[in-house]
């Protein structure tokens, strides 16, 4: 298992290099990026805030509790600070020994990590304006 | 009591910092956070109902006590990913 914040860009391939396994037949790797538009407007960046200790852990909690669920390895990373549109914002490797398990642990993690980690998104649009995203309330059954 | 107050995203621009110290009454439960803070910053008030506490850096429910140097987080929904 491996959950990291990092205010680097990310490497993919590195994060690859932490679930991969001759005993693990099946690799996905997703990666999320920065979308240049949201709605009408033209989103240059996004800044990601983060309240690191809480997140960190969850992130940790996320891929443990999937690692278990699945039989496979999984990694994931997520930028905090500036990250340009098209860049990763946030990678997800799972290795497991067949197909089924890899995508499914690929796909919850990543409805995890935007339900239940601290992590937020300022975007920043063309014209200099920005604004807070703020979906999912940590609050139950808000 | 004294206690570290982190606001996160819309809550750090209401509170105009991400980081106040606050003298709050002995025995402050989370729950009854809601109505010091935003009897000093009212354009809290809305914010609130789906505003996430944490205390010392775990989630914390509503009848939770805050103790004296307790670091308490206010969460705004997340939009991680």
């Amino acid at each position: 298992m491996f959950a990291a914040l990092t205010e680097e860009a990310i490497a993919a391939e590195a994060v690859v290099a932490r679930v991969a396994h001759p005993s693990r037949g099946a690799v996905v790797l997703f990666l999320g990026t920065v979308r240049n538009r949201h709605d009408e407007r033209q989103v240059v960046s996004i800044h990601y805030a983060a309240y690191r200790p809480l997140a960190e852990r969850v992130l940790a909690r996320i891929a443990a509790e999937l690692e278990a669920e699945h039989q496979g390895a999984v990694a994931i990373v997520h930028r905090v600070g500036e990250v340009a549109a098209g860049q990763a914002s946030v990678a997800i490797a799972v290795a497991a020994p067949h197909r089924a398990a890899a995508y499914a642990a690929s796909r919850q993690a990543l409805e995890r990590l935007k339900r239940e980690a601290p992590i937020w998104k300022r975007e920043h649009y063309a014209g200099g304006e920005s604004a807070w995203r703020e979906e999912e309330s940590l609050v139950p059954g808000r | 009591m004294r206690i570290r107050l982190l606001a996160f995203a819309s809550a750090g621009d209401v509170l105009g910092s991400p980081e106040t110290d606050l003298e709050v009454p002995a025995g402050t439960r989370v729950a009854e956070l809601g109505a010091v803070l935003t009897q000093r910053w009212p354009a809290l008030a809305p914010l609130w109902p789906r505003l996430a506490v944490a205390v010392d850096g775990e989630l914390a429910r509503p009848d939770a006590p805050l103790a004296e140097n307790s670091e308490v987080a206010l969460l705004p929904p997340v939009s991680g990913g």
